[in-house]
């Protein structure tokens, strides 16, 4: 029997606000243990929260980028749990009315993986075992963040993947997160289960905690596929239980312990009062968000013509697209400008922290001045590329290493001199030609390139060889 | 009587050296505490500290504010900056607070000087103080009765004179309660009127913060200092109406006063001749007394009791012996030092409504018990703005009963649970209600009446407790205790 | 009804150890407070939603960084701490 994979996410992004959701310490990453806290996020008795407004900003935000729909009304609730990494001994979330409702992600092979819910709540501080000794730092502790909840759609690993990358460039868009899994700010539980292909019925789920790394969740959603179907075919069930991933082994298992008996008795936070959203605020955010990646992908692909992979490379990040858009400005050819930046920029920007940035020697300005050189028939494309790795060298503008006299090209008067030129003072060449050895004619093409100092276009050159050959 | 008015005017006429006042405090807690155990920490340096400053003040001719130099008290479930604060629980014992509770900040920036932090019921959790980790506070009426909880302390230090004033925490009843049984003056401000950044949670919804005082003036001036919208509580909007103190003595003929008769069920026949009396001195003032039914108070117990213990559930959790506080001698692995610290570091009656908060909350009881009192709340608000249409305030007794012996406080929890029956609507319904002295037992043991206003209408019941004192000043009695002014 | 294995399942959530000896005498006087608190079963509800006591929303700080309180603040009260961290060894 074949299986289906089916997986939704449960996606934590850290928000980039400057303070935690509650009080006023840093968000800062790093820091000495226990420098960026306060009586209200080491939650000492008699401490209340005071919501950041920016983090009701920057979660509606996310929700406009995946097309979900902003609450009038949302509200903050309490999950209670006890753990060490968690001061008050609850986490101040959202369950019975979150901020944003629905929302989709578009996967490039048109599938939509669509999206439950997102809503906002606090991170956890962290813990750090050694020699079974807990240490417990509270830095991280009430930074808000964001938990993006998606229907179980997703339906191979290729599909997560790309909807974890997909997730993740939308919300550096949007200026939202920084979204690095390495440094914590997104991490991916994944509810994964399988199913009989062609069978309609969800098979029982594990969900796989905390995972840092698309690579590893490519793993541990491989491994776990693999071990529900040898399960069931081997006549077993599958256990719903939370997993932990062990990158060293690439095996996932159980987590479960009796001490965690789960029942997380969400109820509203009276220590907060309610959000409502005034639609003139969305209206304000909506007008303020950049044009999206995917917005973007469909303008270059569909009215550019540019192929979709390029396409890809270009809206990867916010500010190689917004170069590329710049740098297209009145030129005739946006696919020109795209072979550009793929095919000769990308060389000099090494690192993907480097293309994000995109600070590239050549600004968009001087590729647009170079293509329209291009365009016009001023220069020809030989010329474009390697006066392009001369202003990538220097960072200096085309006309540092354009002459006049490499511009301009010939004329057709002057062609046609050269051309009559090159057939009168060949006779041979102009013989064999006629004589059928076409080959003949590219010496008297090179005849005349070698005349024009290059400048002719070489193909006009032969077609009016041909003819002047022709009408003798 | 030793009124903030009658201390006022000593300190600036120079009769008495804030110094001295402050001394004499500290010597009669001295000899009173021990009867009372009214105070669980007493702060002699710092009081004498502050009393020094005042008295530079006073002898460089600068005014001083009305609550300046003033000798008093604080519950000790307000966080004070490096002064222990238990909540009168073991598990919090050795806490000292890196910051202050926004009440403490307000009243230490007008000089306000600290005798101590006065005994409650264990995290506000009881009727009778007895709860409390260092045993139960007494009645300065009969140090054989108790002086009523959860801020007994309190109420035995201003009713035994030990301090000019104090300040309690009401989230049933827990400051009417026990100013009614030690004949003192409590008000429960209207939810949000006073900040509880730094009151340690019990029932988050349902706490507020208020004073308790010999006179009604008192009671006034206090909460007229302590009122205000804090930056740090979200549900905090202040005093909306402005300052009650000018409005004190304002005519009340015409004011409409209304007895819904659920109030008086099951409660004591003394307590309710006393409140009929009362209400017949209201009358004779020339307000009006109209009779209503609010039968939905019949569910205001188990409603509050739900919505109580099960934020204390919540806001209970983090006491793991980790970042403060108590923690275990012995234990193996991080669960077991969690829960060994918690069943040794919280009382029986703490852990009890621990656990009925985390049954209401669980899942598959969340609606039948959670879900239905936060319903029943918003028909209990209806229900009384509904009876405010018909009157002004409402006069209710405070306690069924009077005092109660020490020891009485019986094991049956529900039974001890009836004793807020009247004082817990109020906090249910967010209203300000203030507890008068309206007469006394058989026994002398005094009785308090209790008047309830509309949301941030506290004007107007301090005012009408105003006008019953002038009234009825004998039902102001002192005790033989403490400072004699 | 509230059982035997209810108790022990809801003071393992609240984190508190019940002693065996004690658990029937618990189990019998949370079904009294329980059987007190289900009065509200029949209780008529006039449909009126609570949402908090003042009615208030948005109440929100500004995105503005006030400074963290000094390590040594923090780990004031902690029971045990190391290298400035908060300390829970594993037993004692």
């Amino acid at each position: 029997m074949t299986y289906e994979l089916v997986s939704g996410f449960e996606t934590h992004i850290e928000l980039s606000t400057k303070t935690k959701i509650f009080c006023g310490c840093t968000t800062q990453f790093g820091g000495e243990p226990n420098t960026h806290c306060c009586p209200v996020c080491i939650g000492l008795p008699g401490t209340l929260p005071v919501l950041n407004k920016e983090v009701v900003r920057f979660a509606i935000k996310a929700g406009l980028a995946v097309h979900g729909r902003i609450a009038d009304v949302a509200k903050m609730d309490r999950k209670n749990y006890c753990y060490p990494d968690l001061a008050k001994a609850y986490q101040i979330s959202q369950l019975y009315a979150p901020l944003i409702i629905g929302g989709y992600i578009e996967l490039s092979n048109g599938r939509r993986i669509r999206l439950h819910h997102i809503h906002i709540e606090e991170d956890a501080g962290k813990l750090i075992h050694r020699h079974g000794d807990t240490y417990v730092d509270y830095n991280r502790g009430g930074v808000p963040l964001i938990e993006i909840v998606s229907e179980p759609d997703i339906r191979s690993v290729d599909e997560a993947k790309e909807y974890v990358e997909k997730l993740q460039q939308v919300m550096r868009w949007v200026g939202i997160s920084d979204c690095k899994m390495q440094e914590g700010s997104m991490r991916c539980d994944v509810n994964i289960s399988v199913r009989p292909k062609g069978t309609e019925a969800f098979g029982t789920r594990t969900e796989i905690k905390n995972m840092n790394s698309i690579t590893n969740i490519a793993r541990a959603m491989e491994y776990e596929y693999e071990r529900q179907v040898d399960l069931i075919e081997s006549g077993g069930k599958v256990i719903q239980e939370t997993l932990r991933f062990d990158d060293a082994t690439g095996t996932t298992s159980s987590m479960r312990s009796k001490e965690d008996a789960h029942d997380y008795r969400y109820f509203r936070d009276p220590d907060l009062v309610t959000i409502h959203v005034p639609r003139e605020e969305v209206e304000a955010l909506r007008a303020e968000m950049p044009e999206l990646p995917s917005e973007k992908f469909e303008r270059y692909t569909e009215d550019y013509g540019i192929p979709e992979k390029d396409a890809a490379l270009l809206t990867k990040y916010r500010s190689i697209s917004e170069y590329f858009d710049s740098a297209i400005e009145g030129v005739k050819s946006p696919k020109t400008v795209s072979n550009f930046i793929i095919g000769q920029i990308f060389r000099r920007v090494e690192t993907e922290a480097d293309k994000e940035i995109f600070d590239v020697a050549v600004k968009p300005a001087q590729l647009n001045e170079l293509v329209k050189l291009l365009d016009s028939g001023k220069i020809r494309n030989n010329l474009a590329k390697s006066t392009l790795e001369k202003m990538l060298d220097s960072g200096k503008g085309a006309l540092e290493f354009i002459s006049e006299s490499d511009m301009g090209g010939v004329d057709e008067a002057a062609l046609l001199e050269l051309c009559k030129a090159a057939v009168e003072g060949n006779p041979k060449a102009v013989e064999d030609y006629k004589n059928g050895k076409e080959k003949a004619i590219k010496a008297l093409v090179g005849n005349v390139m070698k005349n024009s100092r290059g400048k002719a276009d070489a193909r006009a050159a032969e077609e009016k060889i041909a003819e002047l050959i022709r009408n003798a | 009587m030793g009124s903030i008015a009658d201390i006022h005017e000593k300190l600036v006429t120079k009769q008495v050296s804030c110094t001295e006042l402050t001394k004499s405090y500290l010597e009669e807690i001295e000899k009173a505490n021990t009867a009372l155990n009214a105070y669980v920490c007493v702060t002699g340096e710092e009081a004498l500290d502050t009393a020094a400053a005042v008295d530079k003040k006073i002898a460089a001719g600068e005014e001083i504010g009305m609550l300046e130099g003033v000798p008093m008290a604080l519950k000790d479930n307000m966080s004070t900056k490096g002064i222990e604060t238990t909540c009168c629980s073991k598990i919090l014992t050795g806490y000292k607070p890196i910051f202050d509770a926004a009440v403490w900040e307000k009243l230490k920036a007008q000089n306000a000087v600290l005798l101590g932090k006065t005994n409650m019921d264990e995290f506000a959790m009881g009727s009778s103080c007895e709860t409390s980790y260092f045993g139960g506070a007494m009645n300065p009426f009969d140090v054989n009765h108790v002086a009523g909880g959860s801020s007994g302390g309190a109420a035995s230090a201003v009713g035994g004179n030990i301090a000019a004033y104090g300040l309690g925490s009401d989230t049933g009843g827990s400051i009417r309660q026990p100013a009614a049984f030690c004949g003192v003056v409590g008000l429960k401000p209207t939810y949000g009127a006073v900040s509880r950044y730094g009151l340690i949670a019990y029932g988050s919804s349902l706490d507020q913060i208020g004073p308790i005082t010999k006179s009604v003036e008192d009671a006034s001036i206090v909460y007229d200092a302590i009122a205000g919208a804090d930056r740090r509580d979200s549900t905090s909007v202040g005093a909306k109406n402005g300052p009650t103190y000018p409005q004190l003595n304002n005519d009340i003929a015409g004011l409409k006063i209304g007895i819904a008769r659920e109030y008086l069920d099951g409660v004591r026949d003394d307590v309710k001749e006393a409140v009929l009396a009362a209400a017949k001195v209201y009358e004779s003032l020339g307000a009006q007394i109209v009779y209503f039914d609010l039968p939905i108070l019949k569910f205001a117990l188990p409603v509050y009791y739900i919505i109580a213990c099960a934020e204390a559930s919540s806001n209970l959790g983090r006491y793991d012996g980790i970042r403060y506080g108590y923690k275990t001698a012995h234990y193996n692995g991080t669960h077991d030092m969690i829960c060994r610290t918690r069943s040794e570091g919280f009382g029986g009656e703490v852990q009890r409504r621990i656990l009925l908060g985390t049954y209401v909350l669980s899942a598959g009881y969340y609606d039948a018990y959670y879900k239905k009192a936060t319903d029943l709340r918003g028909t209990i608000i209806k229900a009384f703005n509904n009876a405010f249409e018909n009157c002004d305030v409402i006069l209710a007794p405070t306690v069924p009963m009077t005092a109660f012996e020490k020891g009485h406080a019986t094991s049956d929890p529900v039974e001890t649970y009836l004793t807020d029956i009247c004082t817990v609507p109020v906090n249910i319904a967010g209203l300000p209600g203030v507890s008068v002295p309206c007469g006394f037992n058989a026994k002398g043991m005094p009785i308090g009446m209790q008047l309830i206003g509309k949301s941030f209408d506290e004007s107007t019941i301090l005012n009408a407790a105003y006008r019953y004192q002038l009234a009825a000043p004998e039902n102001f009695k002192d005790t033989k205790w403490g400072v004699k002014l | 009804m509230i059982t035997r294995e209810d108790v022990e399942n809801i003071a393992l959530l609240s984190k508190l150890f019940v002693p065996e000896e004690e658990l029937d005498g618990l189990t019998r006087s949370m079904q009294e407070i329980i059987d007190f608190a289900d009065a509200i079963n029949n209780a008529p509800t006039s449909g009126e939603e609570f949402d908090n006591i003042n009615n208030l929303s948005n109440v929100f700080r500004e995105d503005e960084v006030i400074p963290s309180y000094p390590v040594t603040e923090i780990l004031k009260n902690a029971p045990e701490q190391a290298e400035d961290h908060f300390l829970v060894r594993n037993r004692e």
